[in-house]
This record gives C-alpha cells, sequence and structure tokens, in this order.
C-alpha cells in the first residue's frame, strides 16, 4: 500500500477584526494536523460543525494556503504552487461539494459543465469521442444522456449532486475529496448517493477523502476514519477499529449520542461548554471531558500510536493501559 | 369534562400561490394531541411538515394561505380567530423553536434584552423582576453564571447555547404546546442529545404537549410517543412510536427504516436505498404520491389516492392490501 497524499504538520490561522476598527484576533483553525491518504482506501474526517474539516479540504484543494505544513500529493509538493503545477494536481483530485445547488453554475447546461474540465485539459477534441464520453460519463452515476441539454434549475437535488459527481469524474482524477456530499440531501436519497460512492470508489480504483459529520455514514463508507475536534486530529484508525474500540473520550461520547432506532436516548453526554472560541490551554476536550485531570488542562496532548493502526491524542490513553 | 386534546387538526389544506397558480403543500392533514404527549412528525424537505406547524401560529408566509380545515385549540379555531385574540395565543400558549438558532436570535441585542422582552410582552412585570425571571429561564436550561450571561451577545454563545437559549425563550411563559421545527438539526450530536433530554425533561415537568418535526427517524424514534410520517403534503402513515418502528406499514416507512444506516450492526455492502425522488409540489398528479418510487405500487395507485384507513391506532394510506 502506498501513500497518495501526505499531510505533514498542517497550521491554518485566520485572522478576523472583532470590531469594525478594532485590532485583529487569529483564529487557529488547523493545529498540527497530520493525515495520510492511502491509496484506493477511502479516509472519513469526522467532527463537529466548526472544527476545521472543510477548511482541511480547501488548503488540501489549494483553494487555501495554510499558514505552515506540508500537503505532498502522488509524490508532488502542493502548497504554494504555481498555476500550471496546479492544474496538474487538478489532474489527479477532483472535489464534490456540500451544496448541490450552490455547486453548478445555474446558466451552464449540463453538457457544458462537464466539458469545461475536459476543454481546460485539452481532452476528448474529437467531437465524437467527446460526445461518447459525456454519455458514458453520465450513465456511470445513473444519469441519462438527454439530460445534457438541460440546465441545473430542471433537476432534484440528489441529481445534482450526481451531476457534481460527474463533474469531479470526468478527468479520472486518481483522488477525490468529498466535503460533506449527503448531508444537504433528503433522507431517501442520500442512501442512493452513498451507494454511488461505493460503487464509483470500487469501479476507478479510487482514493477518497470524504468530509461528514455522521458516524453512520462515514462507517458504511470509509476504511480509516479520523476524528476532529477544534483542529486537531484526536483519533484515527481503521474504521472497524475505530467502531469497535473507540479509544479517545471525546470519540466514545460521539459514538454513544449517534441516534438509533431501538436504543434509549443517549444519558452520558458531557457538557457543552458554552463558548465557541477563546483560548482554552491543554487538551481543547478538556472543560467536557467526563475523565479530564488537573493534568488535561495543562499539556496539549500529541496524537500519538496507542494500539497498532490506532492513534489517539489523550494523555490518559497509552500505550501500556490499552 | 376537560377536552383530552389540547390541539385538533382537521383535514388541513395549504396551498401557495405562484405565478397564479394554487400549489397544494399539505393536502388534508388530520391528527389530535394530547397534553403531555410529544408527536414526531417526520418528513423530507418539501413535505409540508414545516408549512403545516407555522399555520399553527398563523405564521404562514404571505404566499401560502389555509385553503381549508380547522385548527382546534382546546375547542377554539384558530384559523377563524382574529390577530388580537391570536397575539395571546402564538408564543404564550403555543411557541414555537426553529432550527437555526443563531438565526433566530437578533445579533445586536443581548440575550438578556431578548428574553426580557418576551417576557414583558405577555405579562405586566417590573424589569428588575423580569431579569430575576429571565436568570431563572436561562438556568432552568443549564447555562451556568446566567446573571452574567444574560449581558452577553448570541455571537458569544455556541450553536448549543443559542438553541438553549430559544428553549428558554420558548418556555418562558409555560406554554401548553411546544413546536420544534429540527431543533438539533444544526448541532452536533452529543449536543443533541443535551437539547433532546432537557425538551423532555421540561416537557415531562410542564405536561406541555410537544410537535417534534424532523428528519431524522431514529431521532423520532427516541422523542416521541406518536410518529406521523409524511410524504407530498400528505400522512401517509401514523403510529404509536414502537408500533410504527415495530410494525411499519407503508412501503415509504419502511423504505426509510432500510435505508438508515447503523453504528452498531454488521456494515452492509450496499444500502437498500429508495430509488428515484421525491415529488415536487403540485406535480404530485391524482394518485398516490409514493407510486412513482413504489416497489409494491399497481396500477391504481397512481392514478387514484388511497385514503388514510385505521386500524386500531395505526393508520395507512396505501392501496396494496397485502403488503408483505
Amino acid at each position: 500500500m502506498s501513500v497518495c497524499v501526505e499531510i505533514r504538520q498542517l497550521y491554518k490561522t485566520y485572522t478576523r477584526r472583532k470590531w469594525l476598527l478594532g485590532a485583529t484576533e487569529k483564529v487557529p483553525v488547523l493545529q498540527d494536523v497530520s493525515l495520510s491518504l492511502w491509496q484506493n482506501r477511502v479516509l472519513g474526517l469526522v467532527g463537529e460543525s466548526g472544527c476545521g474539516k472543510s477548511t482541511l479540504c480547501k488548503v488540501l484543494l489549494g483553494i487555501e494556503e495554510p499558514t505552515s505544513g506540508t500537503v505532498v500529493v502522488n509524490g508532488k509538493n502542493a502548497v504554494r504552487v504555481s498555476r500550471e503545477q496546479r492544474k496538474g494536481l487538478c489532474r489527479d483530485m477532483q472535489a464534490v461539494f456540500q451544496d448541490p445547488y450552490a455547486s453548478l453554475d445555474p446558466r451552464m447546461t449540463v453538457r457544458q459543465l462537464l466539458s469545461e474540465p475536459l476543454d481546460i485539459h485539452g481532452l476528448y477534441k474529437n467531437k465524437a469521442e467527446r460526445k461518447k464520453f459525456l454519455s458514458e460519463l453520465l450513465s456511470s452515476v445513473g444519469l441519462l444522456e438527454a439530460y445534457l441539454d438541460r440546465y441545473p434549475h430542471e433537476f432534484s437535488g440528489g441529481q445534482r449532486q450526481r451531476i457534481c459527481i460527474a463533474r469531479a469524474l470526468a478527468l479520472d482524477p486518481k483522488i477525490l475529496v468529498a466535503d460533506e456530499p449527503v448531508s444537504a440531501l433528503d433522507v431517501s436519497v442520500q442512501a442512493q448517493i452513498l451507494n454511488l460512492f461505493q460503487d464509483i470508489k470500487r469501479e476507478r480504483d479510487l482514493t477518497m477523502l470524504f468530509v461528514t459529520h455522521d458516524f453512520a455514514v462515514a462507517r458504511f463508507l470509509c476504511d480509516d476514519i479520523a476524528v476532529m475536534y477544534r483542529g486537531r486530529i484526536v483519533e484515527s484508525a481503521p474504521s472497524e477499529q475505530l467502531f469497535a474500540r473507540p479509544l479517545h473520550p471525546y470519540t466514545k461520547s460521539l459514538l454513544a449520542a449517534v441516534p438509533q432506532v431501538g436504543k434509549p436516548l443517549s444519558k452520558s453526554v458531557s457538557a457543552d461548554p458554552g463558548v465557541h472560541t477563546g483560548s482554552v490551554t491543554g487538551c481543547a476536550f478538556a472543560p467536557r471531558c467526563p475523565y479530564a485531570t488537573a493534568a488535561c488542562r495543562q499539556v496539549i496532548p500529541i496524537l500519538e500510536q496507542a494500539a497498532p493502526e490506532h492513534a489517539c491524542a489523550c494523555i490518559h490513553v497509552t500505550k501500556e493501559n490499552v | 369534562m376537560k377536552d383530552p386534546f389540547v390541539l385538533q387538526v382537521n383535514d388541513l389544506h395549504i396551498h401557495f400561490t405562484a405565478d397564479g397558480h394554487s400549489v397544494p403543500v399539505v393536502r388534508g392533514l388530520s391528527y389530535t394531541l394530547a397534553t403531555g404527549r410529544v408527536l414526531a412528525v417526520v418528513g423530507e424537505s418539501g413535505s409540508g411538515k414545516t408549512v403545516h406547524a407555522l399555520s399553527l401560529l398563523g405564521l404562514l408566509p404571505p404566499a401560502a394561505h389555509v385553503e381549508k380545515g380547522e385548527i382546534l385549540y382546546k375547542g377554539k379555531n384558530l384559523l377563524t380567530m382574529p390577530e388580537n385574540q391570536l397575539r395571546t395565543i402564538r408564543g404564550r400558549k403555543i411557541s414555537m423553536i426553529f432550527q437555526d438558532p443563531s438565526a433566530s436570535l437578533n445579533p445586536v441585542l443581548t440575550i438578556g434584552e431578548q428574553l426580557i422582552e418576551t417576557l414583558r410582552a405577555h405579562r405586566p412585570l417590573p424589569p428588575k423582576e423580569a431579569r430575576k425571571e429571565a436568570v431563572q429561564l436561562l438556568e432552568q436550561v443549564g447555562i451556568t453564571q446566567a446573571d452574567k450571561r444574560l449581558d452577553e451577545y448570541p455571537f458569544q454563545f455556541s450553536g448549543g447555547m443559542c438553541q438553549r437559549v430559544m428553549i428558554a425563550m420558548a418556555l418562558a411563559l409555560s406554554p401548553d404546546i411546544l413546536i420544534a421545527d429540527e431543533p438539533t438539526t444544526a448541532l452536533d450530536v452529543t449536543i443533541q442529545a443535551q437539547i433532546i433530554q432537557l425538551i423532555k425533561q421540561l416537557q415531562g415537568k410542564n405536561g406541555m404537549a410537544v410537535i417534534f418535526i424532523t428528519h431524522n427517524l431514529a431521532l423520532a424514534s427516541q422523542v416521541a410517543d406518536e410518529v406521523l410520517v409524511m410524504y407530498g403534503g400528505l400522512c401517509m402513515e401514523q403510529a404509536p412510536v414502537d408500533e410504527l418502528f415495530n410494525h411499519p406499514k407503508h412501503p415509504y416507512t419502511r423504505g426509510l427504516l432500510a435505508s438508515l444506516v447503523s453504528v452498531d450492526a454488521e456494515r452492509p455492502d450496499r444500502l437498500p436505498a429508495i430509488g428515484g425522488t421525491p415529488p415536487v409540489a403540485g406535480e404530485c398528479g391524482c394518485g398516490c404520491p409514493f407510486a412513482p418510487r413504489c416497489s409494491y405500487a399497481e396500477a391504481k395507485c397512481s392514478h387514484q389516492l388511497p385514503p388514510l384507513l385505521a386500524q386500531v391506532n395505526h393508520r395507512v394510506r396505501c392501496w396494496p392490501e397485502e403488503l408483505p
């Protein structure tokens, strides 16, 4: 197994002004994030809203520049690269976003939407070839060729997300970054799109970063899972292992709180500290953690191997006590 | 004798007017809600669940109107009630929590100003006492240092905390009915569990009835006493919670339950998904709105709307009589 994407010690800080003309303050969004995407595997990135999942995707895709840290895609540096280099990276790495209503230009037909990446990269210039390719592409995401000359507003949310997936697949990328691709869809349509992701992953040997806040979705699709809290990865492990034996208190409380049919409402949940921003010294989860001790409020725990292939950032979880 | 039902909805039809066309979004909804019970209304976007809730408060957007039907609050029809009388009920007797807590609070007023405004709008309270009561309300929903936090602004609160403030506000006047429209969709699961527990706890204490609107079946199963499943503006199935989840009858309910991903059970290779897409309001035709996506559909289903038939306390709207 080889590594496709290697993210090392990534930091991203946004600057914002507290008041209209006041002093600026720095908001750390990603802190010391290191992740590896293994070839032909799906990495699920799970965390609550505002924890930095989408920012990580943006940095990976080159939409945002990191404050520091490195991103290596297929052996090539992907941070602060030229336009030409970025174009090359885009051939290998494409994205599907959360809101299929906002991600398609309403004035372009499906044909134009799907052709744009091909034109940019100069692929399938022959008319007949292009036509054949587009109809195959559409059928691979479960849409009809007849839809090619329609506009996005003529489609439902699920169909639009299929168009977004088709556009991402148009360049036959090796890596797909999917940022909450099913959370804006109707419940009865979510399962269809999840099945589609499962199919394309197998048919195309894709490597995927799949961002979600829903553990059940992550479990269905992902081979590996990384759990994020306030800008840091707190736990990462192969999917089955993480569900069978979560180590970090945050992961445990999340898993316990997933609502399920036939299970009573979760009782033991750590309290919400109430404030969204503001600096916490030590472990960011400590104010909500039922196991927190004085030491937790002083040192920032490092993500360390606690079991084979299983890393956890908690000072109370060590190799010895696992 | 005291009326056991605090709310009775009879054959409610709501239409939207767009480009001169009248489009039905709720097509004959009927149910009763007893004191102290939780009714979950489950449905996808566009199924009419939120629009129906807004009509209970007389808050329908200008493009919508109630075509026919009755909404009886303790026997009085809210739809024919003059606005000044309705105002004594809305917020005081029936209150609502909306989906997005940060969008429901005014960002330029402190939490305290907003809570106190609500209290004083309905009751003649001197400012000092209103403030005292506001502090108690915040404490009741589990906000610590309430006195200090009353002077903070919504942006200083997290999403979960804002939703607690909304709950405090909705409960400020001990309403008989609380309508919670997807109150936890914008929150993460641990906070969701806390908010739901809080609603349940306060509901038990005050004996209020709750209409819980959600698209999350699993959550509905944990919160509700009774579940009503909506699709295309119609009630497709309604039953007590255990009955619905143990013996779902309608193909749509069954499909939804089957497509739920679980974190405990064996990981499936593929999800049993319902094919097709949900109907667009006004394009449902005269048959069952679920027929185009239903694997049990018969010829009759696509041109004749099945009636909502009741067996004891389980109501189902479906033609094929012998569903496997």
